[in-house]
């Protein structure tokens, strides 16, 4: 009886840690692809704004159908925030979108002021500006998404292995 | 004493030996060095009591 009881609660502790390192790899292979779609919807955006000339809700509404990451859903916030609220500006409406998006993105901190710095840009030039805006933007991200990449590389088995030995560890010592 | 122990403190020194060399690869030295002090502790506190009772065992043999 008592060791059965043992082993349920080592096999609990060892697939929980190891669920844990697992989530943290997911994570950790989250930031490079949603920079990478982030690329792309901006190149959407770009062309929607010089060739379409939309205004900015529209355009945004109309790229965040496009992809399926969470990147979509940023510009999706960010239009419905400027469609229910016409007190705020492009910017402050940028600003919130990301602020609510990031962590679901997983993006840190130095990305977050990236895309701060382009929403100050933001509706505040004429198209010229705006375009140069959006390719200063996406050379940054690659930046990013280059350096993330690295970093997953770097992390991503390192979690599993850790959370599963750890959850090993544990038991053990428990034992 | 029981043999329980060796075992145990045989499992650790692997799992650390182990945890080292990954989180060395990953470039975390720093992590690798704390997971090592860190097993070491644990090995002593759980031997602390059986180092304890040898040197009880060796003062009554010497009356000291």
């Amino acid at each position: 009886m008592q060791l059965a009881l043992k082993v349920i609660g080592s096999a609990m502790v060892v697939l929980s840690s190891g669920l844990l390192g697992y989530l943290y790899a997911i994570d950790c292979k989250k930031r490079p692809q949603e920079l990478r779609a982030l690329q792309g919807l901006l190149q959407m955006f770009e062309t929607e704004i010089t060739y379409a000339s939309s205004t900015l809700v529209e355009a945004f509404e109309k790229i965040s159908g496009n992809s399926r990451y969470s990147a979509a859903a940023l510009f999706k916030s960010a239009s419905e925030i400027l469609k229910n609220d016409s007190s705020v500006g492009a910017r402050e409406a940028w600003e919130r979108a990301v602020k609510s998006n990031a962590r679901q993105m997983g993006l840190d901190s130095e990305d977050e002021n990236i895309l701060f710095s382009f929403g100050k840009m933001l509706g505040s030039s004429d198209l010229e500006g705006q375009v140069k805006n959006i390719r200063l933007l996406i050379n940054q991200l690659k930046i990013q998404e280059a350096r993330a990449e690295e970093k997953r590389k770097q992390n991503e088995r390192m979690y599993k292995t850790l959370g599963l030995l750890g959850g090993l560890a544990i038991v053990i010592v428990l034992l | 004493m029981d043999v329980d122990l060796i075992f145990k403190v045989a499992a650790i020194g692997i799992l650390v030996a182990i945890l080292h060399a990954l989180l060395d690869q990953a470039g975390r030295k720093e992590a690798a060095l704390m997971t090592t002090i860190v097993g070491l502790i644990v090995i002593l506190l759980m031997v602390a009591r059986e180092i304890v009772r040898l040197f009880d065992s060796i003062r009554s043999m010497f009356r000291i």
